[in-house]
């Protein structure tokens, strides 16, 4: 299944997927995308504000996104501090947030699964098991 | 002696926890490993890629740090492994 990028009419929500929202989740307007191409995402969302993230603000993003999951960002900070670290450096050298404790391969579809935070609850660290946690233990199961 | 290697991420707390582990093993036997940054040393990465064939199905499919290697037997282990386990595994390669 192939993904396009998508337009609200409405209020310029950019969308990529298969498939275009049903509803806008920014206006609530239903049935207003329509499909554009991949350059002209590019300029609506290069055109868009600064959204740049510290550290700090990524620490505070992965906390929201753990609420109401069934896991949790790891208690221990020094370790979280260290992984982020090595995300950001990844941002700076390679372009994208990686997984500090696996290798990129250089094949772009296999090292989209190793952007932070990846799906790890399909993983052998976490799925089924009592205390899992990611590959890189930035994520653990809410205890 | 074989050629053991320790592939291993900057700020993989993994790796962090596991570098005691190797230093204590080298001191208590003659077992050594080269150790290669992956993450910030792009020729350690392409020479952690060539393995792949021989790491991946020994971790998770992916290409985990830490990795152990047997360069020349091509026998892999990795993450956090306890002392005795990584002992064992390090003596046989030797």
């Amino acid at each position: 299944m192939k993904k396009r990028y998508w337009r609200c009419y409405v209020c310029n929500d950019i969308h990529y997927g298969v498939a275009p929202p049903e509803l806008c989740p920014t206006c609530k307007v239903l049935h207003a995308y329509v499909e554009i191409s991949a350059e002209e995402a590019r300029k609506f969302l290069g055109g868009g504000p600064d959204t740049a993230l510290s550290k700090e603000d990524f620490r505070v993003a992965l906390e929201r996104f753990t609420v109401g999951n069934e896991f949790e960002l790891n208690p221990d900070a020094g370790k979280v501090d260290l992984l982020l670290t090595g995300v950001f450096e990844n941002e700076n050298n390679h372009g994208f947030k990686y997984c500090p404790c696996r290798l990129r391969t250089k094949n772009w579809e296999e090292d989209l699964k190793l952007v932070c935070p990846c799906n790890f609850p399909i993983h052998e660290t976490y799925k089924n098991v009592k205390d899992g946690e990611c590959w890189c233990g930035l994520f653990v199961r809410r205890k | 002696m074989a050629r053991l290697i320790m592939f291993h991420g900057r700020e993989c707390p993994h790796c962090k926890k596991m570098m005691p582990l190797i230093e204590k093993l080298e001191q208590e036997t003659p077992v050594r490993f080269e150790k290669l940054e992956v993450w910030h040393d792009e020729k350690n990465a392409d020479l952690m890629r060539s393995f792949r064939e021989a790491i991946a199905p020994k971790c998770g499919n992916q290409l985990r740090v830490p990795t152990f290697l047997n360069a020349d037997t091509k026998d892999a282990a990795c993450g956090e492994v306890d002392y005795d386990k990584l002992k064992d595994w390090a003596l046989k390669q030797v």
